[in-house]
């Protein structure tokens, strides 16, 4: 009877608790069904600045590039890699997902080369009236002849007779362009080691997840039911990244999401010995992620992974306030008593660490916006939740901290006050080393932000270098009102492009006018060819002298007379063939305008490119001089008019980088000054602002000091998880420095901080250990800021103890 | 029968004929064949020419000029040709019947090969290749082109 009594009292206790936890879970389970979770990782890049950047980031996002796949098979003999290499292409080319699969067939097909045969006059840069007169017919037909004595023989046989001046073999080296690759076993290799190559393009899109995720799958498919025994599968391309950023931002996302969970459920079990605060804990904190996802599901449309993950682990900030709350409260105090005690402390604490969240909101990097909306709006809620509905749910399940009042640890702990000074030691040490090696070392290279693992680029390099694909990162951007202006602009370029190849600027450049000159250049090139009739006489008295017979060169005469009524090769004749996929990303349509980009290779010194490309009438989109540069350059009739940009992606990114690092500074400079306003109306007492703030920013210098030593490299990303370790210092000084304690709530403080600093180190620590770049950044970071920033708090934060403090200490105990 | 030596030198005499050209165009040199696959023409007269066929990769520098390499895969007309003549030489008979269809006649003493491409490329191109041989020499070498023009070669150790 007794028994049940208890029974019913205990579960009227927890009753509420439960309740509101109840509501909580199912609003957070709504919210998260609700929402759209994005993972691919280019949504967290910004936009270019200049309208030419723009294009090429947003064709390096979504354009027919990026649905390239580069494989390299290595790790076994030369045979077995060809035999595996093969069986791979034939995988691939029966999944049907590959719109491309090259990786050793002949480098033209006999479609492409028919097609190209019977165009040779119009489409080879040799088609000219100089070509068909007497003299150049003599020199080509005893070239022709010499080739009869050689082993070429039955090529000069095939295409010398039937085109004695060589057009259809210049027009083929456009084509096929200069490519150091070998073939063995009807495999491509790479040139200096033993590597199997192939390249294909996916029909999906580069950043179409699903459609990326099918076509991995077929490629690993591919791989494994080759038997390849010890050989290795190498992948990398745009796509690819997107893939495993995708995937390692899940994996991390969960791991996060059970581990941190866990452990900080172990931490507040140790702490509070109590499943009901823990459940108490707990409705703020999911409360205060529901509303926070939901919050940016609206304003941004998504949810993006690393927000998510992030977001997550903000968990281990906001799950403070209801462990402050609860672990300040004395057994049997009203809810209005817990408040009033720690009130001014935890309200200065959430407006503080809120405005530190301010930098990451504002810093225009679509990403850190997405991350700051998340946690500011996750710390509000779990700050509100905690004030607002937590207390009543308290004081009914009657919750406190088990081992509430002081102790005899208490007065030791509080005595290593007075070796405050030497604190100031590694302070002083940190600020010095870093002022003698001038400051830390700043990244300055947006691509080391990119979330891709700098092996995963290495690799892409050293394929796309193998394979001879040419990089995206040095581009001559033409654009015009149709396909055929563009080719006309190009071939305007091309004698510029020539003399920076003489002058070693450039190794060569890949662009669609030279695969497929304009209809005008074609149309003067079959204006050029002569009458069949006196072709034939001239033919006869260029063979004087020589041993061909009077019928040998009918075909070649046929060939000229048919190309003077043909029509010219337009780009839309070649879609569907091989050529036309080669054709594709170096010509398209894309916002009303057509884009012509020329990729140039082998380039060393884009300075001198440059001035090099501005002497021919090319505009640079660079740092320099993109700023006088009229922004509606796309697609205006100014483009018409000047319609080459040089963009040098690698500047173009690092001056992107630099304007939001200056923006991150600057609103790093704001959120400083009110967080000192806050600080200065909540705290009255200039010491003990000066106290609070001094901790910080010890706490700040030390952490830049120590990743600094750990050899990294300052960016964007730590900048904005410094003002996280800011708002989690001035959590901890705010709560050391409260005034007029006595020992018992001195503990609570104590003991209920060192439980919230465990638990943004075990949340933090977990996100130091992810592998996607940007979550690790932060993690690491925050880790070792707010283990500083604890130690800081304590040392300058709180109230220095009167001399003989342990025997007080001890006295308060029985008083 | 044959491929049973690691190297082996020999001079030869050409002689194509063209139904382009009113004459044949002869010339001399000599060869030189390294196991597995390693081939050497070289052309001494009337025009010099060096031809190397290593593996898969073919290269030919004539009369001084630029070296050309060629990748034999990607080239199934030529590849033909040299299988033709390293094949015999290396006594590869399965690298032979993976590219032509063969017939072999004679005697040991005086044999003779009859080979017919596959290849739907190489047969456009090559008609045939008869070779014949006593044991371990090759002789004749005889290639026929689709369009009627053919290429005699007679080998002397």
């Amino acid at each position: 009877m007794k028994r049940g009594h208890q029974r019913a009292v205990a579960w009227r206790q927890a009753a509420p608790v439960l309740g509101a936890l109840g509501v909580a879970i199912v609003l957070l389970v709504g919210v998260l069904s609700r929402i759209e979770v994005h993972t691919d990782m280019l949504a967290f890049l910004p936009a270019g600045e200049t309208p030419a950047a723009r294009l090429v980031l947003r064709e390096a996002r979504e354009g027919s590039a990026t649905g390239l796949i580069l494989i390299g098979i290595d790790g076994a003999p030369v045979a077995e890699l060809a035999r595996i290499s093969r069986s791979v292409a034939g995988g691939l080319t029966r999944s049907g997902l590959f719109a491309v699969v090259a990786g050793g067939q002949a480098a033209i097909s006999e479609q492409d080369e028919a097609l190209l045969f019977a165009h040779r006059y119009l489409l080879s840069p040799t088609t000219s009236e100089a070509a068909f007169t007497v003299p150049a017919l003599h020199a080509d037909l005893e070239r022709l002849l010499g080739q009869l004595r050689s082993s070429a023989a039955p090529l000069a046989v095939r295409y010398g007779l039937r085109d004695p001046p060589g057009a259809f073999l210049a027009a083929m080296g456009s084509w096929i362009g200069p490519s150091r690759i070998r073939t063995i076993d009807g495999a491509w290799f790479a040139p200096d080691r033993d590597r199997a190559l192939l390249l294909a393009r996916t029909r999906a899109g580069g950043m179409d997840v699903p459609g990326q995720e099918a076509a991995s799958a077929a490629i690993e498919h591919a791989f494994a039911t080759a038997n390849p025994g010890g050989a290795r599968l190498l992948e990398a391309g745009p796509a690819v990244f997107a893939r495993d950023a995708a995937r390692a931002m899940r994996t991390d996302v969960h791991r996060i999401a059970i581990v941190s969970t866990l452990l900080v459920i172990l931490l507040l079990w140790w702490r509070f010995r109590s499943p009901l605060v823990i459940a108490a804990i707990a409705v703020p904190v999911v409360s205060s992620i529901a509303v926070a996802a939901l919050v940016v599901q609206i304003v941004f449309g998504a949810v993006h992974g690393v927000a998510l993950g992030f977001g997550v682990t903000m968990l281990g900030v906001s799950v403070d306030y209801p462990v402050l709350m609860i672990g300040h409260r004395k057994s049997g105090e009203t809810a209005a008593a817990t408040r009033a005690r720690i009130g001014p402390a935890f309200i200065l604490a959430v407006i503080t660490a809120t405005l530190g969240l301010t930098a990451m909101v504002f810093s225009g990097f679509p990403g850190l916006s997405q991350l700051g909306v998340f946690s500011a709006i996750g710390l509000i809620t779990a700050a509100m939740v905690t004030w607002f509905v937590l207390p009543p749910l308290v004081v009914a399940a009657n919750l406190a901290p088990v081992a509430a009042g002081s102790a005899a640890w208490l007065g030791r702990i509080e005595a290593l006050r007075r070796w405050r000074l030497v604190g100031l030691l590694p302070v002083v040490l940190a600020a010095g080393w870093l002022a003698a090696r001038g400051g830390p070392a700043w990244e300055d290279d947006l691509e080391n932000l990119s979330p891709v693992p700098a092996a995963s680029r290495a690799l892409d390099a050293e394929l796309r270098g193998e394979l001879g694909a040419p990089d995206v990162g040095q581009l001559v951007v033409v654009q015009g009102e149709d396909d055929q202006a563009v080719l006309r602009r190009q071939e305007a370029l091309i004698p510029l492009l020539d003399h920076l190849k003489a002058e070693g600027l450039i190794d060569g450049a890949d662009l669609a006018a030279r695969l497929l000159p304009s209809a005008t250049t074609q149309e003067a090139r079959r204006a050029a060819l002569p009458d069949p009739d006196v072709l034939a006489e001239r033919l006869d008295a260029a063979r004087v002298g020589l041993p061909f017979r009077p019928t040998a060169f009918g075909a070649f005469v046929a060939a000229v007379r048919a190309s003077r009524s043909m029509a010219p090769l337009l780009p839309a004749d070649l879609s569907g063939t091989p050529f036309g996929a080669r054709l594709t990303p170096l010509l398209f349509a894309r916002d009303a305008a057509w884009q012509g980009p020329i990729a140039l290779q082998g380039v060393r010194n884009p300075a001198r490119l440059a001035v090099a490309l501005a002497d021919g009438g090319v505009v640079t989109d660079g740092v320099a001089t993109h700023r006088e540069a009229d922004p509606g350059l796309v697609g205006s009739p100014a483009a018409a008019r000047n319609a080459a940009i040089y963009v040098d992606m690698r500047a173009e990114l690092s001056h992107i980088l630099s304007g939001y690092t200056a923006r991150a500074w600057r609103w790093l400079g704001w959120s400083g000054v009110l967080v000192l306003a806050a600080l200065a109306v909540g705290l009255h007492a200039p010491a003990r602002v000066l106290r609070v703030l001094g901790s910080v920013v010890a706490a700040m210098l030390v952490t830049v000091a120590v990743l600094t030593l750990l050899g990294t490299r300052l960016s964007l990303i730590h900048l904005v998880a410094l003002q996280l370790v800011a708002g989690v210092g001035l959590d901890y000084a705010l709560f050391f420095a409260r005034r007029q304690l006595d020992a018992e709530e001195r503990a609570r403080t104590l003991r209920t901080l060192v439980t919230c600093n465990a638990m943004t180190l075990l949340t933090f620590g977990m996100l130091a250990a992810c592998q996607t770049p940007l979550l690790r950044d932060i993690g690491m970071t925050v880790a070792c800021g707010a283990v500083s920033a604890m130690g800081f708090a304590f040392l300058f934060a709180g109230e220095r103890p009167a001399t003989g403090v342990p025997r007080t200490g001890s006295n308060e105990r029985f008083g | 029968m044959m491929g049973s030596v690691a190297e082996r030198r020999a001079t030869f005499h050409e002689e194509r004929r063209f139904a382009a050209l009113t004459e044949p165009l002869e010339s001399t040199g000599h060869l030189l064949y390294r196991r597995p696959d390693h081939l050497e023409k070289i052309t001494d007269a009337p025009q010099a020419e060096r031809l190397v066929v290593d593996g898969d990769r073919l290269s030919l520098t004539v009369a001084g000029g630029p070296t050309h390499v060629t990748d034999l895969a990607a080239q199934p007309e030529l590849r033909a040709l040299v299988d033709a003549m390293r094949g015999p030489l290396a006594g590869d008979t399965a690298a032979l019947e993976r590219a032509f269809k063969v017939a072999v006649r004679g005697t040991k003493a005086a044999w003779r090969l009859d080979l017919t491409p596959i290849d739907p490329r190489a047969a456009k191109l090559l008609t045939e290749v008869r070779i014949s041989g006593s044991g371990p020499t090759m002789r004749e070498v005889l290639l026929v082109q689709a369009n009627g023009d053919t290429q005699y070669m007679s080998i002397e150790p």
